[in-house]
């Protein structure tokens, strides 16, 4: 299908018209795995843009429409959904959860599928990488390197390179990661992978971000280049990272100075948090009230910096105890 | 003749002290010439003739073509890379040819009354120095599709116009991918003061009335606000940092702020500023955008020639059918039976009789020729059909839809791309549209090959029963099914499926089903407009074109509203009678890069604008006066150092000046011709004068006092001796254009008996070599 092939190139509403073309069109025609593929995009493409809520409510349909227990993609699809979503509200035991069931899954009685394997290793990763249990989590992602090296499987390799690169990021290694962005872009520009490049090009400017202030500007312009992609086809959780990267590259500058543009930073950060309230990603969130807060403090807005300080305080609070833990596996 | 001339000409440059100006020829030419442009690249002189043929030349006088475009042309102007040659025409098109073999590659309607002025101006990539803003910006379609599908080409009979039409396609398409490598702004002036801006000449941007261009002055702490009125444009000229605009006009000012002080002397020509910065700030996103919009718009044409080549195709084999088989109703009631002729078909079909009228219709009406001959017309238009939507229809929409997604990226970033009017919200319906386009582009390839075998499985049946009528073996005909029969007798001997696709107004009836699934679609992030399915490709189409044409309309209001006047110096008075010959008094403009002092502005340079025009004899008391003036731009701007300033040049009284120009690096070209009464009728000069060497004086900017204070200028006499400038003498009595051109270093002067003469303006005459550089 042809929206796979978008997937990868990066254009999302090319993937969306093209499912529908499919869904709407060959409704009658197609087989129903073919016909449940097509609504496992959809599906997909919802949670990336819409959130999780609509998503699981349009799965609920699907579930409905495809009963057969034997399909597998809706139940891998409600997998990996799940498994985002806890990993997003910090609901990490869950997330380990999903994950070891995906390990089950993925070498069943039937024979060891290796994309489903390499899909369960790279959870794995990002469960670790959540739990900030870095060199394990390096340690399976390298593991996870050579293996998708091994099988050649191009577009899982520029993702993992990326993933390495952030696992060195938050382990606060700048420079080890950097290696790792570099190489995840070159990967992507070769095989036209255009989002997974920006998103590549995007960690780039937070490692030299993190790297410093006075890099501040040629981080800048990494995310001046890689803007127009992200927001053009990237999902929720990307245009939300890159607004936040946009505006600490703002503040960290230091020729930059806030109360002469203050739409400058503020604008990203807002639109920012209201991509994350949909998402429900806690960790992010609290980052954006907290750049928010320090912003109004530097404007001298006291009354907007203690609602920004609330609404920090409260995504941090959610994300340190789960409350609602339960409710998590059911949707 | 022409030697002769050459002798007199070589006498004459003897006889004067120092000939500059190598002269390359003088050729006679058969026509009058109206208008004359250098190519900025290449060596190739550009004419209008009076009765406005376009002929190209190239410099050693070799003619490369010759059009007639067959409207009344009003002004030329080359594209900053030399590729194009942009057309004013008297009812406001502007045409766009393509050097290399003068085709039409554009006509846009752009002005309702003739464009007086084109200017097309090029961003330098000098101007900008700050590297971190630069955004590199990919176009990815190119990336990921084939090269863009053209206009299908209509087959068959008239193969005349379309091995024309065919290479203008190529060259529009060469033309497209030529056009966007750097960013350009062709401006166009008509005679009501209307100004329209287009980047690449194709994609408009932005348009402004002068008569409502609000006027602001700043004169001794006051602010007075000013409106020209029935203004008609003689000049426009944009800086090449694309900051600035200078025009020349004439028109009547009005005191917004007290009507009652106009008078007659407030109608004349006035110098306007304005500023156009929105053009070089927002530069990336404008080209951006201008690129893709343009692209998409040329694929919206191809969807047009498409969907309306389907339906001239289908129609043309419809005719045919019906025409053959309307012939079985007449018939039937002829015999006086009252069945139709479905009815007929079908108690053919299930064996029960043939009626004599049927029998009658088939074996002798129709035949099996006849027969024969509408299965393969209705075929071969099958395959046309087929043809089109796979090449050109399907691949247009698809890069349209991927394109316009660009598009929406773009217009996410809000901090950047709002303020030149791309807005997300009309983005994402047009999103929403293209993308039910492309469902119903799909769904009528499946209509369409669904009806075309119903109709071969008919017709093979038909003739099946007609061998069988005739007695005839019915081996070689196919085997066929008779349940499509059925279908195709109850769907399709009246109705037609595809015509009501493709024509604007026919709903489509859906039936439950799938309007079902539809809405059930919507929770998956479908198209929340449940009905497109009723609707028919064409008036998907329609919809598509009006919301495009909505959301393009929003950047050109957004740009057009950013462009302000910054400054206005009135010129000189006409009196209202010789308004109308005002438009054609010679004038020029340009800007020229000015070295500022180090301690100035060091990083940037500035553009100073250098105005030169010819005061109407009769007008400010002047006569035979020509005035230069300089930094109106600078001096609107930065109030503290007003250094507007200029001069005024008299011209001795027995010549008059025909035409100026500004040339590079500060020089102004004049074109003095003998006056007709006066000794020296028949003979003329033309002076180059460095402008530096000339005492500006400065001009006070007091308003409303005194309009007019050119006067204050200081007064030069030029005399022909002058070691201001050079001058040659030119054995013939001159007419306009004077063709200069800053990049060649060349000069095209006219003389009114049909004679041209190319001058190189940087070589003086051989044996004078000395004494010119000298005066360099």
């Amino acid at each position: 299908m042809r929206a796979t092939a978008w997937e990868h190139y990066g254009s999302a509403p090319m993937v969306r018209m093209n499912t529908l073309v499919y869904a709407t069109c060959f409704a009658d025609a197609a087989s129903s795995s073919e016909l449940s593929l097509a609504y496992v995009k959809l599906i997909e493409q919802l949670a990336v843009f819409k959130g999780y809520s609509a998503a699981f409510c349009a799965l609920k349909l699907a579930e409905e429409k495809f009963p057969s227990s034997t399909n597998s993609q809706i139940h891998l699809l409600k997998m990996q959904l799940l498994h985002e979503r806890a990993l997003h509200r910090g609901h990490l035991r869950i997330a380990q959860q999903i994950g070891d069931e995906f390990g089950v899954l993925s070498s069943s009685v039937s024979g060891v599928d290796i994309e489903l394997k390499t899909e369960a290793s790279l959870r794995r990763a990002r469960t670790l990488l959540a739990a900030k249990q870095f060199s394990q989590a390096a340690a399976v992602a390298n593991s996870l390197f050579t293996t998708c090296y091994k099988y050649n499987m191009q577009v899982e390799n520029a993702s993992v390179l990326l993933l390495l690169a952030e696992i060195h990021r938050k382990s606060d290694n700048a420079v080890l990661g950097l290696t790792y962005a570099l190489a995840s872009q070159s990967f992507c520009k070769s095989f036209n992978l255009d989002l997974l490049e920006a998103s590549a090009t995007l960690t780039l400017a937070e490692l030299w971000l993190a790297l410093g202030s006075n890099h501040a500007k040629r981080a800048l312009s990494l995310v001046y280049q890689s803007l127009p992609m992200i927001l053009g086809h990237g999902g929720l959780e990307l245009r939300a990272r890159s607004q936040i990267v946009l505006a600490k590259c703002h503040l960290t500058d230091p020729e930059f100075s806030v109360s002469e543009d203050p739409c400058a930073v503020l604008d990203p950060l807002n639109q920012a948090a209201e991509d994350l309230q949909v998402l429900e990603y806690h960790e992010m969130a609290a980052e954006v009230y907290y750049l928010k807060a320090m912003t109004y403090n530097h404007l001298g807005k006291e009354y907007e910096r203690e609602e920004a300080a609330a609404r920090f305080k409260e995504h941090v609070t959610a994300l340190e105890n789960p409350r609602d833990e339960e409710d998590s596996l059911v949707y | 003749m022409a030697e002769e001339q050459m002798e007199e000409a070589a006498s004459s440059s003897a006889a004067a002290s120092g000939t500059p100006f190598q002269l390359q020829f003088d050729k006679p030419i058969p026509f009058q010439i109206k208008l004359a442009e250098w190519n900025p690249e290449k060596d190739l002189l550009a004419m209008v003739t009076d009765d406005s043929k376009v002929l190209l030349h190239r410099f050693n006088w070799q003619r490369l073509w010759t059009i007639s475009p067959g409207k009344c042309i009003t002004s030329i102007c080359w594209s900053p890379d030399g590729k194009i040659v942009a057309l004013g025409t008297e009812d406001g098109f502007v045409l766009l040819h393509d050097v290399e073999n003068g085709k039409m590659l554009r006509s846009i309607k752009s002005h309702d009354v003739a464009i007086v002025c084109l200017n097309w101006a090029e961003d330098e990539p000098l101007s900008r120095t700050d590297k971190e803003d630069l955004l590199s910006y990919e176009d990815r379609t190119t990336r990921f599709f084939p090269p863009a599908p053209v206009m299908p080409r209509i087959g068959g009979l008239n193969s005349g116009d379309t091995g024309l039409a065919d290479e203008n396609e190529e060259a529009i398409q060469a033309f497209s991918s030529a056009s966007c490598q750097r960013f350009n702004i062709l401006c166009t002036g008509d005679k009501d003061g209307c100004i329209c801006f287009s980047i690449f000449g194709i994609f408009p941007i932005g348009k402004i009335n002068i008569n409502k261009v609000p006027i602001h002055v700043q004169s001794s702490g006051k602010r007075t606000s000013y409106r020209l009125q029935d203004v008609s444009i003689s000049k426009v000229s944009l800086s090449r940092n694309l900051h600035q605009l200078v025009l020349l006009c004439s028109g009547k000012l009005i005191n917004t702020d007290n009507l009652s002080l106009s008078n007659d002397l407030s109608v004349g020509v006035h110098c306007l500023h304005l500023d156009t910065s929105i053009f070089s700030n927002r530069k990336n996103e404008l080209h951006q955008v201008s690129q893709q919009a343009s692209s998409i718009q040329d694929l919206v044409e191809v969807v047009r020639a498409s969907i309306s080549m389907m339906s001239k195709q289908w129609s043309n084999a419809m005719n045919l059918f019906h025409e053959k088989f309307s012939a079985l109703p007449s018939l039937l009631t002829a015999h006086g039976m009252e069945s139709s002729s479905e009815d007929e078909f079908m108690s053919l079909l299930f064996g029960t009789h043939t009626s004599p009228a049927l029998h009658q219709f088939l074996v002798s009406s129709l035949g099996e020729a006849g027969l024969k001959r509408i299965a393969k017309t209705i075929e071969s238009a099958g395959r046309e059909l087929r043809i089109v939507v796979s090449e050109h229809l399907q691949p247009a929409v698809e890069i349209i839809s991927f394109r316009l997604a660009e598009l929406r990226g773009l217009a996410r970033w809000r901090s950047r791309f709002q303020n030149i009017g791309l807005d997300e919200k009309l983005m994402d319906g047009v999103t929403e549209r293209v993308g039910m386009l492309v469902v119903q582009v799909e769904r009528f390839s499946r209509v369409a090959a669904t009806v075309l075998y119903l109709f071969q499985n008919f017709f093979s049946w038909v003739l099946k029963c007609v061998k069988i009528l005739l007695s005839e073996p019915t081996d070689q005909v196919p085997s066929t099914n008779s349940e499509l029969v059925v279908i195709f007798l109850k769907f399709l001997l009246d109705k037609d499926p595809i015509k009501q696709l493709v024509e604007t107004d026919q709903i489509f009836e859906w039936d439950i089903d799938t309007a079902k699934h539809v809405e059930h679609l919507v929770v998956f992030g479908g198209f929340t407009d449940t009905k497109f399915l009723e609707r028919s490709l064409a008036k998907q189409f329609s919809e598509l074109e009006e919301s495009l044409k909505e959301a393009f309309l929003m950047p050109f209001t957004t740009v057009s509203s950013q462009i302000h006047c910054q400054g206005l110096l009135p010129l000189y008075p006409v009196t209202s009678s010789d308004a109308l010959s005002s438009t054609s008094t010679p004038a020029s403009i340009a800007f020229y890069k000015e070295d500022k002092d180090s301690q100035h502005n060091a990083s940037s340079y500035s553009s100073t604008d250098y105005i030169c025009f010819k005061i109407p004899d009769g007008s400010l008391n002047l006569r035979n006066f020509v005035a230069v003036i300089k930094d109106l731009c600078n001096s609107c701007s930065t109030s503290s150092t007003p250094s507007l300033s200029g001069f005024l040049l008299h011209i001795p009284v027995e010549y008059e000046c025909v035409d100026l120009s500004l040339y590079k690096d500060n020089q102004v070209v004049l074109l003095l011709s003998g006056k007709s009464s006066s000794e020296s009728a028949g003979r003329s000069w033309m002076v180059m004068l460095q402008t530096e060497n000339l005492s500006f004086s400065q001009l006070s900017r007091t308003f409303p006092a005194n309009y007019y204070n050119l006067q204050e200028l200081e007064v030069l006499e030029l005399q022909l001796d002058t070691d201001y400038g050079k001058v040659r003498s030119i054995p013939h009595p001159l007419s306009t254009p004077l063709a200069v051109s800053a990049s060649r270093g060349v000069a095209c002067v006219f003389s009114s008996r049909r004679h041209a003469l190319v001058y190189i303006l940087d070589e003086d005459e051989d044996e004078d070599e000395d004494e010119g550089s000298e005066m360099e």
